[in-house]
């Protein structure tokens, strides 16, 4: 049982990071596309905004992989 | 690196204006300033005179008339390649008979592509008209070689068919008796209709026909007036005939362009000579004498020194000036060449501001380990070496973008194939059950702890490694507040590695003391540099600098994605008869190779765009931009 609630936490915490960083990716694209539309050499500043939110997920799984090494073995 | 800059004068007699604005045109060695907007320059700009003027108009109006003809003429073979980039005046043709060619040529090959052109329109709707006419053939009556009687050929949709009884009653009262219409179906759509009258009332009849909703079949001019059986047959003639003929033009005008290849040499000739001309605004002068004023890399001085001493003579000397406190050199970055592709993602970034770090041959270390640390796998490393080293043979010449592309992703690829003999893993655990691979270190799938504190421990390097750059930096640029805020961030980050090795029992519990006093220094630093508000913006920059830490566990994520989708590859493959399974596991690996290529970059690069380069990197540069770039030349198609 405890080992059950012990996995669905660390999918959650890697999950939902995973669904944030796709809501901001989503509106930062976006807006970034249209940026780089006008202004092309934006490009490497456009990747680095899409790429912050990536953060969030990362540390989704770096709490993941707490939770999971707190798994009997 | 980013290369020293120094800021030049040339002061000569304005004899010899010409002739060193060529010089300094085909040496690309210095970004010319405007005199006018130059500080502690004071004197005139020299006006272009009447001479000049003439010759500017003249250019002007032959790299127009050329760049109209040189979008048929062929690119010169890739061996002469260098005499557009580097246009020579001993070379260049005489411009007089340049003009004279350019006029003789030039109504010819306009003719000639005119012609082309209506060939290929004729070529288009011949066989439209030719389909129609068949059609409507059948309804023809023999009465046209009646003199004094036109015909008229009709299309009518079906749905409109009703038209025709109007079209009936309008005709008597336009013509009485003296007409007829036959119609047949010629497909389920359309009626076709044949309206034959009077010559006489054919005005009446065309002005009719053009208010009721009908279509009429108009011939080609030619073919206007003769009849219908006659016309189709010379058509058909003449869709057989067409093809003969574009090819006879095409030759012609082959025949014309071929030898003047040269042009597009010329065309850049022109350019350098109408850059020269349009430079003379940002020198100054006074009456015997001209001034230019730009920067020069300061590794260049002695070679142009000595270049306008050969070329140009001693009645032009260059000094070297002082450079104002609030004006900022050009950035020229130059790297050994194994490092110099990684420039293209400094610069895709922004450049770095003069005088500040260069990131470029850091990049060139850290940037394919990490790329081979995520995807590291022996197959999949050897398949992207293979296909780049492709790539940049194939699209390199071209594209210097992808030129340093492929040659970054040779370096990442040779890196997968180490990382990949470290893990263990050939197509992710296939080389081990195959052909028995073991693990050089640790097999990724199993030992997943490890890695994570692998990835750790290089992100901890990495970023102690940026602070210490930026440390130094801002002791060399002597900037207080970013030297205090990056010693804090170095002391806290410092601090609590020593607190996590205490915790995890790889350190005495002795350290415990230094570890929570050096925190508590960092923390104060960051506090103090951050004015009134410190008290909460300094731990949350001690967070976000822990944050960008935890973020190099993305070089363990990563990978282990790879790796587990590779371990799916394998099991479908295994799941199905031989030959079903080979497929799908090409298919799924296939897939993965091209996820684990795409990903790994972006995240090598983003490492260094926003964890790295946070800690050191000042952006902001403005490009060295010497006279003499080439402007872009006209695009040949090769049409024709």
């Amino acid at each position: 049982m405890e080992t059950g609630l012990i996995a669905i936490g660390a999918g959650l915490a890697v999950g939902l990071g995973a669904i944030a960083t796709g809501i901001a990716q989503a509106r930062i694209g976006s807006a970034g596309i249209g940026a780089i539309v006008e202004k092309p050499e934006l490009l490497g500043r456009v990747i680095l905004l899409i790429a912050l939110p990536e953060t969030l997920v990362i540390l989704g799984f770096a709490v993941a992989a707490m939770v999971i090494m707190l798994l009997p073995s | 690196m980013l290369v020293p800059m120094a800021k030049v004068e040339i002061i000569g007699h304005r004899d010899r204006l010409d002739d060193t604005l060529e010089l300094l045109h085909r040496l690309r060695t210095m970004q010319l300033l405007d005199v006018t907007s130059t500080p502690g320059v004071r004197l005139p700009p020299l006006t272009v005179d009447e001479k000049q003027l003439r010759e500017l108009e003249e250019l002007r109006y032959l790299r127009a008339r050329l760049d109209a003809i040189l979008r048929m003429v062929p690119m010169p073979e890739p061996g002469h390649q260098s005499e557009i980039d580097r246009p020579v005046r001993s070379r260049s043709t005489d411009l007089r008979d340049l003009r004279a060619d350019l006029e003789e040529l030039g109504p010819t090959l306009e003719q000639l592509t005119q012609r082309l052109d209506d060939l290929r329109a004729e070529q288009q709707a011949l066989p439209r008209y030719v389909a129609t006419l068949r059609r409507l053939l059948p309804l023809v009556p023999e009465l046209t070689q009646l003199g004094g009687y036109e015909t008229a050929a009709l299309l009518i949709e079906s749905r409109h068919s009703g038209v025709l009884g109007d079209l009936n009653a309008e005709m008597t009262s336009a013509a009485g008796n003296l007409f007829d219409i036959i119609t047949a179906q010629v497909d389920p759509d359309t009626i076709g209709a044949i309206l034959v009258f009077p010559r006489q009332t054919a005005d009446k009849v065309y002005a009719l026909l053009g208010r009721v909703q009908v279509t009429r079949v108009r011939l080609p001019e030619r073919f206007e007036g003769i009849p219908f059986r006659q016309a189709l047959a010379s058509m058909e003639r003449r869709i057989d005939a067409v093809p003969a003929e574009v090819h006879q033009v095409q030759r012609a005008i082959n025949d014309l362009v071929e030898p003047r290849r040269g042009w597009w040499a010329t065309r850049s000739f022109i350019d350098a000579r109408l850059n020269q001309l349009e430079a003379v605004r940002s020198i100054g002068t006074t009456r015997h004498v001209f001034v230019a004023v730009g920067w020069v890399p300061e590794p260049d001085l002695d070679a142009l020194r000595s270049a306008l001493e050969a070329d140009v003579g001693p009645q032009v000397v260059m000094d070297q000036i002082t450079v104002e406190s609030d004006e900022e050199p050009p950035v020229l970055l130059r790297n050994p060449s194994p490092a110099r592709p990684f420039e293209l993602f400094v610069r895709l970034l922004s450049l770095p501001s003069y005088g500040t770090l260069d990131p470029t041959r850091l990049m060139f270390v850290f940037l394919p380990l990490f790329f081979g640390m995520m995807l590291g796998d022996i197959a999949y490393g050897l398949i992207v070496l293979a296909l780049s080293l492709w790539a940049g043979r194939r699209f390199g010449a071209r594209s210097p973008a992808m030129h340093d592309l492929a040659r970054v992703l040779v370096y990442g690829s040779i890196w997968s194939v180490i990382w990949g003999a470290i893990y263990g893993e050939f197509l992710g655990s296939l080389g081990h059950q195959v052909f028995g691979l073991t693990p050089i270190w640790i097999n990724r799938e199993e030992a997943v702890q490890p890695l994570l504190l692998f990835a750790l421990a290089v992100g901890a390097i990495h970023m102690t490694l940026g602070l210490v750059l930026g440390i130094w930096a801002a002791v060399r640029s002597k900037k207080r507040s970013e030297l205090i805020e990056r010693t804090g961030k170095l002391a806290t980050l410092v601090g609590l590695f020593l607190l996590a090795g205490m915790a995890s029992g790889q350190l005495p519990a002795g350290v415990l003391t230094p570890a929570v006093a050096t925190v508590v220094l960092g923390l104060v630093g960051l506090m103090y540099v951050q004015g009134p508000l410190g008290l909460l913006l300094g731990p949350l920059e001690m967070i976000s600098t822990v944050g960008n830490v935890l973020s190099y566990l993305r070089l363990a994520a990563i990978g282990l994605a790879s790796v587990y989708l590779a371990r799916v590859a394998n099991e479908l493959g295994a799941a199905g008869p031989i030959w079903v399974g080979v497929i799908v596991a090409s298919l799924v690996h296939a897939l993965n190779l091209a996820l684990g290529t795409f990903s790994p970059t972006i995240q090598a690069l983003r490492l260094h765009y926003v964890e790295f380069f946070a800690t050191f990197y000042e952006s902001g540069g403005r490009a060295f931009r010497p006279f003499g770039t080439p402007t872009v030349t006209p695009s040949h198609t090769p049409s024709v």
